[in-house]
């Protein structure tokens, strides 16, 4: 009997089964070597899984935050990772005992994510307390800071390392000059905000750079409601040479959510994934020239991060278990009321 | 009182007297010129404070954290100024006024959808007997009286349209509805059209108020007293209007409540009740956060903790916590287990209630529990009838003892198996 022909051969494929944290995951990171993939829970702790080998094996858990943890950068065997109660902690993840530094304080608050600068040794965070702070990679030591005065949920470094950009919730990102603090100049999206009656809705959730380094991608979505976060996902790309939108990714319909998190492929796409209501969130692969995805699914609802491993051949995608949209109320055939957790699934990358 | 549905237009002129106000009407009008008069007259009110987070605000966020806890969420728990009692980082400006407040933290009710819930909650849940209770703004309106106003006993401040919502009055009748302001403004048409002189308007009203007497004379309605009421009311808004100029307020009253529609309407609804309004409840919109839950949580909250906060820091500069019963609630909490869209659903089983000023026990309290991961109330859980024993007890009526009449019918004004949350009560 002759084998099923694959009708779709170059579109991504599963790879083994899924990772099974206990909790729900807010983002998935590669290290640079491509050994660890690190998790950021919902508890407070870092999962950690050695890559390596074919099967992942899972590695003790890096404890020390509190609430959730929101951001992981990696830098060599370093990982810096923020939680919502303001906290940074550096790490060494091959280290027995990896705790590097901690900063108790480096936001009031939710932190909401940490960027590494691609040269020096800067690290930028930003958070709901409408800064931005620059800290020392090795010491953990505050050198800048930079106030919007409105939430910033995402930051990116430019590629020389002399501009940081952040993204408030407003639509608005500031390019701040590192060495002065000065907003050298604003990309405005303000498609990415809504006020919902008294919510504001949506923002910049995350912000990327290309490889090159010439091209910024602000994403979200345009919010229709608040309650629900009916929205379609939009990625806007921002010539950095003329500081003009170039191209922009828009989902079909408000039930496909907002932009979760996104990621740089050396093939010149970008992988992002999409939050979905009620379960139609996906893992996206993108060329920036293209008005649609060259792929779009991925079996598992409500996908919250994305990461492409060093070698370029898979992505690891976090998203929340089946049925759990719109399942807060639902218990046990006992009774139980267990959390939702984030299976993390491997694809293959097709090559492009 | 029995109502009678054969009345005569007579007992339109005892409806008047009684929307006058039977403490004015007692010591004449004329009398509350008399400043010592008025200033008895204020410090007798009995009035409520309701607003009304219509979604449910969820409570992890808000009166009980459970800060590290599987659904414990991103926030940070903060000390108020009562030691001993944390509340969300999502209200700072409540934590302040701890000491005013009191937080029943066993609310356990009994449905979990909006449509059944909102009318089910604010009615007080009583047994069925096959009657529609008033809602809780309409029953104060019938049990306190109108006071000393000389406005509508029960106003409803709301973001959208208004009107008359006579239907919240169930069987009390609908002059017991609620006047709502659409958007914290007075009704259309209020004022007189400019082309008309007042001594046309005068005979226009003249002309009406006999067509509705010679219509309610052969045929009353409900409907028809309800018309006529919403007249009257009208006609005593006219007399009020600079209530609805906020901007005549000190800017900084305007910073402190926030600009926004919840804002700007517990300003007004201040100033209701300085004018001695019986009943003001003010509705926000737009609390069911199914999805990104924790970035609504983060702008919602921090709207309604401003204007609550300054709404207790002024009440009690004023000396008017001692006359006003304030509460927060809505129709159920959300729920501990985080949904898939990072949203929090419905919860009815555990959820939290805060009120504060008449009859509430002064210096901040806490009253039940829940449990570790916030999911049940172990111990003691208080239904909204409890919580309606509790209110009516706050403002002096004893709701073991007070009863409605509905057509000789006598009803208790509170579920009879329940009774009142004694921690909360002074």
């Amino acid at each position: 009997m002759q084998p099923k022909k694959d009708p779709n051969p170059n579109a991504p494929k599963e790879l083994g089964k899924p990772l099974a944290p206990t909790t729900q995951v807010t983002r998935v990171r590669f290290s640079p070597d491509g050994k660890t993939l690190a998790a950021a829970c919902f508890d407070g702790k870092i999962r950690r899984w050695d890559t390596s080998a074919k099967d992942p094996t899972e590695l003790p858990l890096i404890s020390g935050h509190n609430g959730w943890v929101t951001g992981l950068a990696f830098a060599g065997n370093a990982l810096f990772s923020t939680d919502s109660w303001g906290r940074l902690i550096a790490s060494d993840v091959t280290a027995k005992e990896p705790k590097l530094w901690t900063v108790e304080a480096a936001h009031d608050g939710w932190a909401r994510t940490v960027a590494i600068a691609p040269v020096d040794s800067p690290l930028a965070t930003c958070g709901k307390d409408g800064f931005v702070r620059l800290w020392n990679r090795e010491t953990g030591k505050k050198f800048n800071e930079f106030e919007t005065k409105t939430d910033v949920l995402s930051v990116c470094f430019s590629a020389d390392g002399k501009s940081v950009f952040a993204g408030d919730l407003f639509g608005i990102v500031r390019e701040f000059e590192v060495s002065s603090g000065k907003v050298t100049r604003t990309f405005a999206v303000k498609e990415l905000h809504k006020l919902d009656r008294i919510q504001d809705v949506g923002g910049v959730k995350n912000l990327l750079l290309a490889g090159d380094g010439k091209t910024l991608f602000v994403a979200g979505a345009e919010p229709k409601t608040g309650g629900f976060v009916q929205c379609v996902p939009l990625i806007v790309a921002f010539d950095l040479a003329t500081g003009k939108p170039s191209s922009q990714y828009k989902g079909a319909n408000d039930n496909e959510g907002y932009v979760t998190d996104m990621a740089w492929h050396a093939n010149g796409f970008v992988a992002f994934t999409t939050s979905g209501q009620p379960g139609q969130g996906k893992f996206h692969l993108w060329k920036p020239d293209a008005a649609t995805a060259f792929f779009s699914g991925g079996k598992l609802p409500n996908c919250h991060s994305i990461a492409i491993h060093p070698d370029g051949d898979k992505v690891a995608v976090s998203a929340t278990n089946a049925n759990s949209s719109g399942n807060g109320r639902v218990k046990g055939a006992g009774g139980d009321y267990p959390e939702n957790t984030s299976p993390i699934q491997m694809w293959s990358v097709p090559k492009v | 009182m029995p109502r009678n549905p054969l009345c005569t237009p007579t007992d339109h002129r005892v409806t008047r007297r009684r929307f006058l106000g039977s403490a004015a009407s007692a010591v004449g009008l004329s009398s509350l010129a008399n400043p010592l008069v008025a200033e008895e007259l204020k410090k007798q009110r009995r009035q409520v404070l309701f607003v009304w987070l219509d979604g449910g605000m969820s409570q992890l966020e808000s009166w009980d954290p459970k800060p590290n806890t599987p659904f414990g969420g991103p926030f940070r728990p903060i000390q108020t100024a009562v030691p001993g009692i944390q509340i969300s980082e999502l209200l700072p400006q409540c934590a302040k006024q701890m000491k005013h407040l009191a937080i029943v933290r066993s609310v356990s009710t009994q449905d979990d959808s909006h449509s059944a819930g909102v009318e089910r909650i604010q009615r007080g849940d009583p047994k069925n007997r096959g009657v529609t209770y008033p809602l809780l703004g309409s029953a104060v309106a019938k049990l306190v009286g109108p006071g000393d106003s000389g406005l509508p006993p029960y106003i409803w401040v709301k973001p959208m349209s208004g009107g008359f919502i006579y239907k919240d009055a169930g069987f009390l009748g609908p002059k017991y509805g609620a006047l709502a302001l659409g958007d914290g403004k007075p009704p259309e048409n209020l004022l007189r059209p400019k082309a008309i002189t007042a001594e046309e308007d005068n005979e226009r009203n003249d002309l009406r108020k006999l067509l509705d007497k010679n219509y309610a004379a052969q045929r009353r309605t409900e409907l028809t007293e309800a018309n006529s009421y919403a007249y009257e009311m009208a006609a005593q808004l006219q007399k009020k209007i600079e209530l609805f100029d906020l901007s005549k307020l000190p800017q900084k009253d305007q910073d402190r409540y926030g600009t926004h529609d919840l804002g700007r309407h517990m300003l007004l609804a201040r100033r209701l009740l300085e004018e001695g309004v019986t009943f003001v409840k003010v509705t926000s919109y737009g609390w069911d956060t199914h999805g990104d839950h924790f970035n609504g949580a983060a702008s919602l909250h921090p709207k309604f903790d401003k204007p609550f906060a300054a709404m207790i820091e002024d009440l009690a500069d004023r000396g008017m916590l001692d006359n006003v019963l304030v509460i927060a609630c809505a129709e159920f909490g959300r729920t501990p287990r985080i949904n898939g869209h990072i949203g929090r659903d419905h919860w009815p089983q555990a959820w939290s209630v805060a009120m504060a000023g008449r009859g509430i026990k002064k210096g901040g309290v806490v009253a039940g529990k829940t449990n570790d991961k916030g999911t049940d109330v172990p111990n003691d859980p208080v239904d909204i009838g409890g919580l309606f024993h509790t209110w009516f007890r706050a403002l002096g009526i004893d709701p073991t003892d007070a009863q409605y009449g509905n057509a000789g019918q006598p009803l208790p004004i509170a579920h009879e198996d329940m009774k009142a949350v004694k921690e909360v009560l002074a």
